[in-house]
């Protein structure tokens, strides 16, 4: 008897789990409505070009609204909207996590949340289980439900920053434009946030959505008001599957450990880990020789312990360093000395005008702008940057990125692309060093680059003259923009060559 | 299209006994399985019977050869043909024919003088049957151009010509008034215009090859920029009026041992004065660039001198002119015709980098080539300037169970074995064959750093995994 009421019960659950499912979703997925402007790193002076587009995005419990970052990159004006109401309430952006692509957005009428609720979040997914992916895609104005099943679960990139790899579920509904920032729902839980896909020409029927664990990691992580990026251990380790290297390292054939083989400089494991430790545990988890780590059962790879984590956390670390096993605590930080890698949103370009010169420092942004036209010095420096650990060197590599054509100039236009190594005699480490350099005395400024190019040398007296009719001519208001604002950059050594 | 003249009646000269069919069939190694050759293919050209019985072709026709044949227009009779020069830089070959008799009765094409922009020529196609076809050129410019397998430059015509589709193009003499003025090199079907080897070029090539030792045209060994640019001219101190500025000298070349060092104003070269873009005033052609100056008027080991600025102080130097800028350095451009040379131990592929390494990742090899193996080799003066020290690679790991782990690297550049550094596949050779026992070490250049095997397994193994391979030879030093 007991048994068939609770059959009954569960039966009325499950069909109630699909309406509700429904119900829920319609009441708290929003659109939003997004007018951005994209700074272009040819003319860094200008404010930029104005688009708008739409997306989606849900509310948490606290009238939370959560959708995807690169939904509200460069915002300037958002709005939001209910199915239920067609009115459009204005937003604005509380908190931005580029590395994960996530944002939260606040609504201060209150009004806006008069029949909305709130979801929850669930766990991660089961390989083939059925997930719904409510958004506003194209095709129409309302909204819209697409089911498919879970196909993958793993790292994967997020394209939106251009160089963060977490975890990601793949799913086989089609995640087309509008359904960024869209809740994907399973029975009355939100378990993913659709945010990626492919081209039609490329792959079909694959779309990417964010899982909880990540999304729980952005609801912490901003919860002291402020988002701080993803921490990096910041080392590079080789699988140890070779009996011949286990031996020479001194390890038995048991199948546990990877070696470290780069401590970056800067980084987290810098002064805790040296070229040659094995890794043999993460914070209890045995390490096997592939770098994976059993987590709830399933393998991972070594990170994910890491990414769960937040800066100022330690992660321990068993390690068999000269023979001797030691417990080593490493305390996390974000892997700032690789931030020229990062896609920039919303701080504005930073420059230096002189005499028609333009300089800038190597971002993705203006390496973006510049393939094609960079030269393969240029292109070596970026991709080698983070490699040769460039950065303890140059911590910001400063581009000659530009000449604009003034009859100051006509024969410094071959010069665009350059990488400044000094100016004036003065070694040119971040962009905040060229305004100094720029303003020793003498007759003549001397800009010198690396490789075989020619200097360019300019007449003082001539730039003083020429910068305001250039200025004037380009419709340029400031001579520079070299504040960094929340950037975080690498460090570099000092002057003579010691860390700072 | 325009139409050609073929077979029209010459009437000072009779083009039979001046051409001949040159078929090559080529087949090039691969440089990503340097122990096989790639997939053969045959390529034609029109060959000019040189006065005593020797065949020019352009280099390219005859480059990774395993044979070459000539045959008579308008017959079949065959012979082969040895390649008696060749400059894959000035893109020139001589054939010697096996049978010094076969070209018997050919009169041959004498060298013709020099072309200037807006002289009338004609290119020579053979027809089928044996005919010659006579098609119009005109020279449009004369100049130094970059020719396909240099980096630096030689005097080239651009020619306009309609050339209809023929056998027998890829090499096609330029002739006027029955003297060889040039060869057709290259030719773009939809502008109709085409850059030929000027006669200068083949004459001194000639010159050259005619001793038996060919030695090549030199080079200068330095990197320069014009100096328009009154304010730089200023900051270097250059006296009024014309020179260059030297931006990088290689100290093995002709400049480097004569002195000369970045930063000095190069005013004139063997009494020639340069303009402030490196032209000299060459009594034929005009303005031309330093470029025919320094590597095509000279000879290997005649004298050079050079008038320079150094800090505002004019002074001369002296030197002799050699190729040691281009032949002593770690990584050649060039390799043709030479199978790549690598080492096999434990399914880990070591090579030796060379330019037509690099070449074989496609025309985005900047790109798409280990970065690594990209930067030494188009950075080589700052990355690696001592000749004696080649680049060893790791460019594949031939799974196999004794590398097990380390199957996912490549591009990787060795450093030392067993802490001994490596300078080139014959020294790790000797190293890897003193190990008798023990561990190999490998250090790299970069991520992993280390590699390990056993001495013992990987000799124990080398044959199995050569077998399994399908490589019948573990080694080509």
């Amino acid at each position: 008897m007991k048994a068939w009421i609770l059959l009954l019960l569960g039966l009325a659950l499950l069909g109630c789990g699909q309406d509700g499912q429904l119900r829920e979703a319609k009441k708290n997925t929003v659109m939003v409505e997004v007018t951005s402007q994209v700074w272009d790193y040819r003319m860094p002076w200008n404010p930029g070009t104005v688009s708008s587009g739409r997306g989606a995005g849900f509310i948490l419990a606290g009238k939370k609204i959560i959708t995807n970052a690169h939904v509200v990159s460069g915002a300037r004006n958002i709005t939001v909207q209910r199915e239920a109401d067609p009115r459009r309430y204005a937003a604005k952006v509380r908190h931005v996590a580029h590395d994960c692509d996530l944002a939260m957005l606040e609504v201060e009428d209150e009004a806006f949340f008069k029949g909305t609720s709130h979801l929850d979040l669930g766990g991660i997914p089961e390989l083939e289980s059925v997930v719904s992916v409510y958004g506003f895609p194209i095709g129409g104005d309302r909204l819209s439900v697409t089911r498919g099943v879970v196909s993958r679960i793993d790292y994967n990139a997020y394209t939106h920053s251009g160089r963060e790899s977490h975890l990601a579920i793949q799913i086989d509904a089609a995640i087309n434009p509008g359904n960024s920032g869209g809740p994907v729902m399973q029975s009355d839980q939100v378990v993913g946030v659709a945010f990626q896909g492919f081209r039609g020409d490329v792959a079909q029927n694959v779309g990417y959505m964010i899982p909880t664990p990540v999304m729980r990691r952005f609801l912490q992580d901003v919860e002291d008001g402020k988002y701080d990026h993803y921490v990096d251990i910041a080392v590079r380790w080789m699988p140890l599957e070779n009996p011949v290297m286990r031996r020479y390292l001194d390890r038995p054939n048991d199948g546990r450990g990877v070696v470290v083989t780069d401590v970056f400089s800067e980084g987290s494991a810098d002064g805790y880990l040296q070229k040659g430790d094995v890794l043999l545990s993460i914070d209890g988890y045995a390490i096997e020789s592939d770098g994976s780590v059993r987590l709830e059962g399933k393998p991972v790879q070594l990170e994910e312990i890491v990414e769960r984590k937040f800066a100022g956390e330690e992660v321990r670390l068993e390690i068999w360093r000269k023979g001797k096993d030691q417990t080593v605590r490493v305390p996390l930080k974000p892997a700032d000395m690789f931030s020229m890698y990062e896609v920039l949103y919303e701080p504005p370009p930073r420059y230096v005008l002189y005499g028609g010169l333009v300089f800038q420092p190597l971002t993705a942004n203006l390496m973006a702008v510049m393939t094609g036209g960079a030269d393969l010095r240029l292109k070596q420096k970026y991709t080698m940057f983070g490699t040769d650990q460039m950065y303890r060197e140059t911590p910001e590599p400063v581009i000659l990125s530009g000449v604009l054509p003034d009859s100051s100039n006509v024969y410094l236009r071959g010069l665009a692309g350059q990488i400044v190594r000094e100016i004036n005699g003065k070694r040119i480490r971040t962009l905040t060093d060229v305004g100094p350099a720029l303003a020793a005395n003498g007759e003549r400024t001397v800009i010198r680059f690396e490789g075989d190019a020619r200097p360019a040398v300019l007449k003082r007296a001539e730039v003083d003259g020429s910068t305001p009719r250039i200025m004037a001519q380009y419709g340029i208001s400031e001579v520079s923009r070299t504040e960094v604002g929340e950037r975080r950059l690498a460090k570099g050594r000092g002057e003579k060559g010691e860390e700072k | 299209m325009a139409l050609a003249v073929a077979g029209q009646a010459a009437e000072q000269d009779e083009p039979q006994g001046s051409v001949v069919r040159v078929r090559a069939a080529i087949q090039s190694y691969d440089q990503f399985r340097p122990w096989q050759k790639k997939a053969p293919y045959g390529l034609n050209g029109t060959g000019v019977v040189l006065p005593g019985g020797k065949v020019l072709v352009t280099a390219a026709l005859v480059a990774n050869r395993t044979e070459v044949g000539l045959e008579k227009p308008g017959s079949a009779e065959k012979c082969g043909a040895e390649v008696e020069a060749i400059d894959y830089e000035a893109n020139l070959a001589v054939l010697q024919p096996e049978r010094p008799e076969f070209l018997k009765g050919f009169k041959g094409l004498a060298l013709g003088p020099a072309l200037r922009a807006g002289d009338m020529a004609e290119v020579w196609q053979l027809e089928r049957n044996g005919e010659l076809l006579r098609n119009q050129a005109e020279i449009l410019t004369v100049g130094v151009g970059r020719y396909p397998n240099d980096e630096a430059g030689f005097l080239q015509y651009g020619v306009r010509v309609s050339l209809p589709k023929r056998d027998d193009s890829y090499t096609l003499p330029l002739i006027r008034q029955g003297q060889l003025v040039g060869m057709v090199m290259m030719y773009d079907r939809d502008s109709q215009e085409g850059t030929a080897i000027p006669g200068p070029m083949i004459e001194r090539f000639l010159e050259d090859a005619a001793d038996g030792k060919y030695d090549g045209f030199p080079t200068l060994g330095v990197s320069w920029t014009p100096l328009r640019d009154p304010n730089l001219r200023e900051e270097v101190k250059a006296p009024k009026g014309g020179g260059i500025l030297v931006t990088r000298v290689n100290p093995r070349g002709t400049a480097g041992r004569a002195g000369l060092k970045e930063g000095d104003v190069i005013l004139s070269v063997d009494g020639m004065k340069l303009d402030e873009d490196g032209n000299y005033r060459d009594s034929l052609y005009g303005p031309t660039a330093i470029g025919n100056l320094v590597r095509v008027r000279p000879t290997v080991r005649s004298k050079a001198r050079f008038l320079i600025s150094r800090e505002g102080k004019e002074m001369e130097l002296a030197g002799t002119y050699d190729r040691r800028a281009r032949d002593e350095v770690a990584i050649p451009t060039l390799s043709f015709d030479a199978q790549p040379c690598y080492l096999l131990a434990g399914g880990l592929v070591f090579q030796q980098l060379t330019g037509a390494y690099l070449q074989e990742w496609g025309d985005k090899w900047t790109e798409r080539a280990p970065q690594r193996l990209v930067e030494l080799f188009s950075f080589q003066q700052e990355k690696r300037a001592d000749p004696e020290k080649k680049v060893v690679f790791l460019s594949q790991v031939l799974p196999a169970a004794i590398n097990l782990g380390y199957q996912q690297y490549s591009g990787l550049v060795l450093e030392k074995l067993n802490g001994k550094e490596i300078h080139s596949l014959t020294e790790l050779a000797a190293v890897l064959d003193e190990a008798k026992e023990g561990n190999l070490v490998f250090e790299f250049m970069d991520d992993p750093g280390i590699l390990v095997l056993d001495a013992q397994e990987v000799r124990a193994q080398q044959e199995a995994i050569g077998q399994a391979y399908g490589i019948s030879e573990p080694r080509k030093l």
